[in-house]
């Protein structure tokens, strides 16, 4: 039973007995995890008062083969600090923690969205940013998990996703088809060019260049329908916290 | 943890096993216990166990939500929302009953509660419709309620909720305030003791 250091993410914590509590953790290098925290609801633990949502922590665990791995210690980071008196913020910390829980495998590692979770939470300190970081996030999320469509050739015929013309979405293959492959009796969603191209920049895992993308309504607009159908479609459900986010261009 | 015997297949036949599960679904119960509470059930007298049957029974018929503040009371009114000595103007909210009693061991507030039923946590399932908010909002509206004080747990989960409801009361003419912070940021308001929970009452500021 090897013990285990890891920075963490707390995506959900329920309470086991009196004093104990599960843990849900996204970590950098093992992925997500969920570990008892025996004494962990208690004022005066070896945790800290650190087991709060979206908190960032230093964690040491045993992994267990079977069952929950045990969780011997955690030193706060940083908590998650929403911009005050900004719900919205807040929910959007949820959504964030609730897609890891929803999309990604126990001890599946994913150090890139690991990283991305971070800058993404911390964006969540101001208003500003919020909608676009929600769907660099999602395409980054949908990336690590082979679902991103690829947003520059058809995915029938191979050719260039150019022009005026609009692309169809086939969400049940998370690709994209030329407007001759979609045909003009297509009635599944559409994704004009600018659309894709914004899509494609948001995607880039490097760089900051998506701070600085202006999104016209229509873009936006696509681009919400794409990430929110196709985690839809993959979870099988309208995430819950999606449902309380509020998210518009700007 | 261990892999509990299946219900069915109990050596002592499937009732036996049946309340093995029951046991076993309880907070903080784990199989073993389970086990071990089940065997005492069997072995005690028949009257004794018996009457812990009947209690569970009594209890889910009699105990309900107090229809005004939503604590727990087996009368029409609970005994807070019936005693003519509390401030009707003030009223503390908390998530569970659990946190009421917490806090009326302190002694010292003198007013109405009342109680949400949870927080907003929609990882858990849990939205702003599944909490007692309407009738919170009926309640200050209607009762000439002066003060609100916010006593969710001082988790991200509790503020949360604490600050939906601020702007849920926006339009309405109350001063809402929340307890103050000597309980650790992250922590639940049930493991503070009798002197933080006081001091966290007495000095409450502006939300
Ligand atoms: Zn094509
Ligand atoms: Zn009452």
């Amino acid at each position: 039973m090897p013990t285990e250091k890891a920075e963490a993410i707390v995506l959900r914590t329920t309470d086991y007995s009196d004093t104990s509590r599960i843990v849900a953790l996204f970590t950098d290098q093992f992925g997500r995890i969920s570990a008892l925290a025996k004494g962990g609801r208690r004022l005066k633990s070896s945790f800290e008062n650190s087991l709060d949502l979206l908190a960032d922590c230093q964690i040491v665990f045993i992994s267990k083969s079977s069952g929950l791995d045990l969780l011997t210690s955690s030193q706060l980071i940083g908590r998650f600090r929403p911009q005050p008196n900004d719900l919205n913020c807040l929910y959007a910390g949820y959504y964030v923690a609730e897609l890891l829980l929803g999309l990604t495998e126990e001890y599946d590692p994913h150090p890139n969205l690991f990283q991305v979770t971070r800058e993404t939470l911390s964006e969540f300190s101001q208003a500003g940013l919020v909608a676009r970081a929600v769907l660099r996030f999602e395409l980054a999320m949908l990336r690590e998990i082979g679902q991103l469509p690829d947003f520059e050739v058809c995915m029938n015929c191979g050719s260039l996703l150019e022009g005026a013309k609009p692309s169809g979405f086939l969400l049940a293959e998370s690709g994209l088809l030329c407007a001759s492959c979609s045909g003009p009796d297509w009635r599944g969603p559409v994704m004009h060019g600018g659309t894709l191209r914004v899509l494609q920049m948001l995607s880039q895992e490097e760089g900051e260049v998506w701070r600085n993308l202006v999104l016209i309504p229509q873009q936006f607009r696509e681009g919400r329908q794409l990430t929110t159908l196709s985690i839809s479609h993959i979870l099988g459900k309208q995430p819950k916290s999606l449902k309380l986010l509020m998210l518009s261009v700007g | 943890m261990p892999k509990p015997v299946e219900p069915a297949h109990h050596p002592y036949g499937p009732k036996v096993g049946a309340l093995v599960e029951r046991l076993a679904s309880l907070p903080g119960i784990g199989g073993k216990t389970a086990e071990r509470l089940a065997q005492h059930l069997l072995d005690c007298p028949k009257t004794e166990a018996l009457a812990f049957a009947r209690a569970i029974t009594d209890v889910r018929a009699a105990v309900h939500p107090c229809p005004e503040c939503f604590n727990l009371t087996e009368n029409d009114l609970c005994d807070i929302c019936r005693d003519p000595r509390r401030e009707k103007h003030l009223v503390c909210i908390v998530e569970q009953p659990r946190d009421l009693l917490s806090l009326e061991a302190t002694g010292i507030f003198p007013g109405l509660y009342h109680v949400l039923g949870g927080r907003i946590s929609p990882l858990n399932g849990v939205g702003p419709d599944d909490l007692n908010l309407d009738a919170l909002v009926k309640r200050v509206r209607d009762r000439g309620i002066q003060e609100v004080v916010m006593a969710t747990n001082p988790n991200l989960e509790g503020d949360g909720t604490a600050l939906y409801i601020t702007n849920l009361l926006a339009e309405q003419p109350v001063k809402i305030t929340r307890l103050a912070r000597g309980i650790a940021t992250g922590s639940v308001l049930e493991f503070a003791n009798r002197e933080m929970l006081a001091d966290a009452l007495r000095g409450r500021q502006a939300f």
